[in-house]
């Protein structure tokens, strides 16, 4: 528990040993019926798991880590999950004898400092061994779980200092011993969460992992170990030589980005995010120097293995999707993350918020600086929601309740070349299911009064950034509302030209004497009847607005995706007609005026450069 | 002479399966000519009077001797294929404008950020709001501004609307406000084609429900004017009885019903297949079916058990738009015969990009460059240039089909010959991976299924997908390539619909249940009356959905099968603790676990009535005495082992109880049967086919 130890867990490792050459197709159909087995296992977790956050929502993830702690083949989920597992999968290898590892055993870890990601992100994992004894590879299966049994519900406190405020820490923590339930660490597991569905959630991830286990010693025995090891070296192989002819298309330099939060959990103002992108032929190395790290901070401290993740999530963004995701991605890009940072914690630091802030904006700033290479991929994948508007109450049987907040809306989903921002969030997020109005309140004394997307709320552009919603709720009984408020100073950024995103904000208590703007943080009780209103942030743009074709901008008018004074203003289009008559017409000869005016000469003449 | 005529459009042929009922027995005829996109119904009339033909009869004195003609359709499909469908408008509750727009969040694709969003049907122009509210007990929160309705109405006339969606927040629970702005609608927008969501899916959550509405105005209109087309040639040709039109639920239905909701023929065609598929597997002692059907484009995968192919409404993504109804889960793959082989980066990958039917594959000789799954099969020696192709329509030609695989392994670093072996191997496993993500979604080991294998490429692969699966029986029924049409004759007649009600299922309130259910007899009784069935021959489920708290799917369940309509004697006091045990036992076979100190909470109620009707009988048995067949030719060929003189069989010279020791090659009509070495094909006695594991 140390940076010496997070520096042990990153290092690169070694191919399998294998006496085998195997060709590149046999190598594909292992990969596939392995990829086969994580869609299965997640599948089996999503059918069984008891809680709507993983049978219905989706938060969860599969992955196939080898015996040497290679991120080897096969994920099925969120991007952000995928990239963690190998970390805390590598704890458990590196302390197979003190942890008494074999045939039949399931673990859990979810530890920040032993290379986990924030503490409700539980790793649930089974090493897969061949008839003679040897560890081929392990099982990993992940979910999102709605409480940690740390001070606050759902395991986000505000005001955490230190790691042990949010819950309980499992480095590595065996739950089944050579195929039998430890019943005793089960419950004391189970005892440690405040909710009822948890015990299944977990019987699920175990199940799932032993289903999984189970079919890859079936496949290692059908195609023989070495085969399968052949076929993890080369597919690991094959994606680093990908990646880096990708990298090396892009030319050398550096390239940096800031980005900056509003504030940490405690008020501390502009909180910042620096990466420096180098590419040199085909090695592109993530840099982190610069980035913040004032000890004193509260709430945005990212783990070791989280930050190397949200860095590579944006790094796959920007390269041909058909590219395997595996450790080959980590074994051709170097990330650099310094002692101490907020991207680089020391050990004991909070991690739950960490998870969304600084963890987004290392995901931005990667995505900005890459975007003067790679322009046609870049959208950033991330939330800049900081924390949603959760809210709290109990029934009138006394049992606690929890609203996350995780509503249906549009939020940060910005343009990238050529398409402009669209669907409610990034593509990285695409699997997630969010939760609809109905379903929400037949649970919770909660109305949903709007979720419409503001007019203007996206960032200008050639293409322009997804207008964010505007989400209005009223509670309909007594409620505790917790809410973190970022990305109203500094919204989301626009990319090579477009304009930024617009900021979030947050009312409480709307339309009543007590209303009031979130500015930092809240953690308030609210009166019957009271409204809470979250304007999301929308996409940013991509390219000058200015070089924005004049018919999509008098679409996006009639769209009311924008307003016709910013068809005008931002724009530079003139347009004739009127939105009530559904006649509008781009005016052809003004516009060309309006813009020249506006400068369009030199953004067309930069643009050409 | 009783006739019962089931035909399914296809992309290129229009499939057909006579049922003929005499003194003497029955006997099915298949038939196959080609579709006429211009109007479907014209080929839907050339086949019909070349049955007539067959028969000795004019054509009307044919028709008028059909008791029955049922239709799958492809309209609906092709309409989202197209995407021509009509200007469609949508009318919602105030503040929720944009549902439709974000998908819930879901994307296709997590990894490209260049993946373009669906074309909208109802851009956000043609999405209106109106202020109105109703809460999930039912109440009217906020009563509906019926003037913003009308300027509503006129905004969407001004936009050339010319089908208007109408969907509100719980009005599956209260649907009063729907209801009064279809009246409204009616008197402003007079021309235009209404779909108010409670009736087409009534159930939640809002995206779900007006989704599938969407869909259904926009498909709608094309749907009700082809069938009206049909129905006017038929009655116009001499047919008397009413046309039965294919549901995407398996089940089959009038024109009228259809006309309610015509969605419900979205995806049908593929629902056809499956029909066929249980009712031969049922007939041959195969209840437990694995159906694979593989035709020029896709590898359609599906699941039966205990004989029935269970229809699931809910997240049903098709063309990518969600559509609600309930569906026979067919889960489809881009691997076909005209799937094209290709090397990306270093890596041998087939599909999913189909060179289609046109150009198509290099050995159809029709200016195909690409090397397709079918030009392997050409260069692996499994499909004949010698005979005649699809039917005879062509012969395959190998020219140009040895360049384009020498290339590929160029780049490979092997030889024209390992690189189309390469290429089978490769489309194998991406079907096998297919169907275990398949069977996985429903809990099922592949290992404990018979494979059914269809479509005009199925079989060929049948026999070594099934063996990467660990199944040891695969069955190729002699009329595979028409199974969709023949399901549709074997489909019944069938209507499955719900009403919600979301209430603790310890504190039912039984009037209303009942009053719900007996809402459903109604409309069943209506539309089974109308077409002309015998009430006391309707076969009633009632059925709940429930789920335990925080759950965002339902699970439905019988609490009384095989009833009369209108027999509601179940519903008594016990009813609850009846369905907490129900959805219990449902739950534990669907997941695996119960929560034991929880209630679940009933969110609707459901009638699946249906009418039994005269089915082709499925013969099976293998009584005729067991004799070698014996190979027509010999031919090289690679099935797996290397190229070596293979023996090849003419179907139509094989006779019940002969045998086929692996390798060898069944050549039929209309599709290629490989026996891979390790198994054997016997001749049952209805002349179908059944492949075994040894």
């Amino acid at each position: 528990m140390s940076f010496e130890l997070n520096h042990k867990l990153a290092a690169r490792r070694d191919p399998l040993p294998t006496s085998v050459t195997i060709d590149p197709v046999t190598a594909d159909i292992i990969r596939g019926a392995f990829e086969t087995v994580c869609f299965e296992s997640a599948t089996f977790l999503g059918r069984a798991a008891s809680s709507p956050i993983i049978n219905s929502s989706n938060e969860r993830n599969a992955a196939i880590v080898d015996a040497n702690g290679r991120l080897a083949m096969g994920a099925v989920g969120t991007p952000h999950l995928t990239f963690v597992n190998q970390m805390e999968t590598r704890w458990g290898l590196m302390n197979q004898e003190r942890y008494d590892w074999g045939p039949g055993d399931v673990f859990l870890g979810n530890d920040p400092d032993h290379g986990g990601g924030h503490l409700p992100d539980y790793c649930v994992y089974g090493p897969v061994y061949d008839d003679k004894g040897e560890l081929i590879c392990i099982q990993t299966l992940q979910a999102h779980q709605g409480d940690t049994g740390g001070k606050d519900p759902g395991g986000f406190t505000l005001e955490a200092t230190d790691i042990f405020t949010e819950g309980v820490i499992y480095p590595c923590l065996k739950l089944v011993h050579r195929g039998e339930l430890r019943k005793d660490v089960f419950d004391f597991v189970i005892r440690n969460n405040r909710f009822a569905t948890f015990a299944g959630d977990i019987a699920a991830m175990i199940g799932g992992v032993q289903f999984a286990v189970k079919m890859l010693e079936d496949l290692t025995r059908k195609w023989g170990s070495d085969v399968v090891k052949a076929a993890i070296n080369h597919s690991i192989e094959h994606t680093e030589r990908r990646v880096r002819e990708e990298v090396a298309k892009w030319p050398d330099g550096s390239y940096e980005a800031t980005v900056l939060i509003d504030h940490d959990t405690a008020g501390t103002k502009d909180i910042k995010v620096h990466v420096t992108c180098r590419i040199a032929g085909d090695q592109l190395t993530v840099d982190l120097t610069g980035t913040d790290d004032r000890q004193d901070l509260v709430g945005v401290w990212n783990t070791f293995a989280n930050s190397r993740s949200y860095v590579m999530c944006q790094v796959v963004a920007s390269m041909d999707p058909t590219i395997v995701k595996n450790e080959g991605y980590f074994n051709a890009v170097d990330i650099f993350l310094p002692e101490g940072c907020i991207a680089h914690p020391p050990p004991n630091k909070p991690a739950a918020l960490g998870s969304f802030h600084p963890a987004c904006e290392i995901t931005e700033a990667v995505c900005i600086a890459l975007s003067k290479v790679a322009p046609e991929r870049s959208q950033p994948q991330l939330y800049k929601i900081g924390m949603p508007n959760a809210v709290i109450g109990f029934h009138d049987n006394g049992l606690m309740w929890m609203d996350q907040g995780v509503d249906c809306r549009s939020m940060d989903v910005s343009a990238v070349q050529g398409i402009d921002g669209w669907g409610s969030c990034p593509n990285a997020l695409g699997s997630l299911i969010l939760s609809e109005a109905e379903d929400a309140e037949c649970r919770f004394p909660i109305l949903n009064i709007s979720r419409e997307m503001t007019t203007d709320g996206g960032g200008a552009g050639q293409w322009r950034g997804a207008p964010g919603s505007l989400n209005v709720k009223q509670v309909l009984k007594p409620t505790t509302a917790m809410a973190w408020m970022v990305s109203a100073d500094h919204p989301l950024r626009g990319v090579c030209g477009g304009d930024d995103a617009i900021p979030y904000s947050n009312h409480f208590e709307v339309g009543s004497p007590n209303e009031r703007k979130i500015e930092h943080t809240a953690q308030a009780l609210l009166p019957e009847g009271s409204v809470i209103a979250y304007q999301h942030g929308g996409g940013a743009g991509f390219g000058f607005p200015l070089l924005r074709d004049p018919e999509s901008v008098k679409e996006d008018v009639l769209d009311e995706y924008i307003s016709p004074g910013a068809a005008n203003d931002k724009y530079g289009v003139v347009l004739t007609g009127s939105l009530e008559n559904y006649d509008l017409a781009v005016d052809w000869d003004a516009t060309e005026t309006l813009r020249k005016t506006m400068g369009v000469d030199d953004l067309v003449r930069a643009a050409a450069e | 002479m009783a006739y019962r005529v089931g035909i399914d459009i296809g992309g290129t042929f229009t499939d057909f399966a006579l049922l003929k009922s005499g003194p003497a027995g029955s006997e099915v005829v298949l038939h196959k000519n080609l579709s006429t996109p211009q109007d479907r119904s014209q080929g839907v009339m050339e086949g019909l009077a070349r049955l007539a033909e067959l028969e000795g009869l004019e054509p009307g004195e044919f028709l008028a001797r059909c008791d029955a003609i049922v239709h799958g359709t492809t309209v609906a499909d092709n309409t989202l294929i197209e995407m021509n469908g009509a200007v469609t408008g949508l009318i919602t509750t105030e503040g929720f404008r944009d549902e439709i727009e974000y998908r819930r969040g879901f994307k296709e694709d997590i990894w490209d950020v260049r993946l373009a969003p669906p074309k909208q049907i109802t851009p956000r122009r043609r999405r209106l709001t109106v202020p109105e509210r109703i809460l999930h007990d039912g109440s009217v929160h906020v009563p509906l501004d019926e003037a913003a309705v009308r300027e509503a109405c006129r905004k969407l006339r001004m936009q050339g609307v010319e089908s208007v969606a109408i969907s509100f927040l719980f009005s599956f629970v209260n649907p009063a406000h729907e209801k009064r702005v279809k009246e409204l609608v009616t008197q402003e927008m007079q021309d235009a084609h209404i779909s108010v969501s409670h009736e087409v899916l009534p159930r939640a959550p809002e995206y779900d429900r007006t989704s599938t509405t969407i869909v259904n105005a926009y498909v709608g209109p094309r749907v009700t004017s082809y069938l009206e087309r049909l129905v006017s040639r038929l009655q116009e040709g001499g047919y008397r009885n009413q046309l039965m039109v294919m549901q995407a639920s398996g089940g089959v239905m009038t024109k009228e019903y259809i006309d309610g909701a015509p969605i419900r023929v979205l995806a049908s065609g593929p629902a056809g297949g499956v029909i066929g598929s249980a009712h031969a597997g049922r007939a041959k002692g195969h209840p437990d079916l694995l159906c694979v059907d593989m035709g020029g484009t896709s590898y359609d995968m599906s699941v039966v058990i205990g004989g029935t192919a269970p229809a699931e409404a809910g997240w049903n993504m098709h063309h990518r738009y969600l559509v609600g109804v309930p569906m026979v889960k067919v889960e489809t793959l881009g691997a076909g015969g005209g799937s094209i082989c290709h090397v990306n980066n270093g890596q041998l990958q087939v599909g999913p990009k189909s060179a289609g039917s046109e150009p198509g594959p290099i050995a159809y000789g029709r200016g195909g460059t690409q090397p397709t799954v079918t030009d392997a099969l050409v260069m692996l020696g499994i499909l004949s240039t010698e005979e005649g192709f699809a039917g005879g329509s062509f012969r395959l030609s190998r020219a140009g089909v040895d360049e384009a695989f020498a290339s590929i392994g160029a780049e490979m670093g092997t030889t024209a010959e390992q690189a189309a072996f390469d290429c089978w191997r490769v489309v194998n496993a991406n079907m096998s991976q297919g169907v275990r993500r398949t069977t996985a979604g429903k809990g099922i080991d592949p290992k404990d299924l018979v494979m059914l294998a269809y479509g005009g490429n199925g079989p060929a692969f049948a026999a070594i997908q099934a063996e990467d699966l660990g199944i040891s029986r695969v069955l190729v029924p002699k009329a595979s390539p028409t199974f969709s049409a023949l399901g549709t004759l074997v489909a019944n007649p069938m209507i499955d619909e719900e009403r919600s009600h979301i209430a603790d299922a310890d504190k039912i309130d039984l009037g209303k249940l009942k009053a719900l259910w007996t809402e459903l007899c109604d409309r069943a009784k209506k539309y089974f009356t109308d077409a002309q069935f015998p009430l006391e021959s309707v076969i009633a489920n009632y059925q709940l959905n429930m789920r335990y708290p925080g759950q965002n799917f339902a699970l439905t369940f019988n609490v009384k099968g095989n009833a009369s309509l209108h027999d509601t004697s179940f519903i008594d006091e016990t009813l609850g603790a009846r369905a907490i045990a129900l959805f219990n036992q449902r739950h534990m076979e669907e997941y695996n676990h119960i929560r034991e100190h929880e209630i679940p909470e009933v969110t609707g109620v459901r009638l699946a009535s249906h009418v039994e009707t005269p089915s082709p009988a499925a013969k099976a048995g293998f009584t005729a005495p067991r004799t070698a067949a014996k190979p027509a030719l010999t031919r090289r060929a690679n099935l797996g082992l290397g190229f070596r003189d293979t023996a090849i069989y003419k179907g139509i010279e094989l006779i019940p109880g002969n045998e086929i020791a692996g390798p060898g090659i069944i050549e039929e009509t209309f599709t290629t049967i490989v026996v891979y070495p390790g198994w054997t094909a016997r001749v049952d006695d209805a002349g179908d086919y059944e492949l075994v594991r040894e």
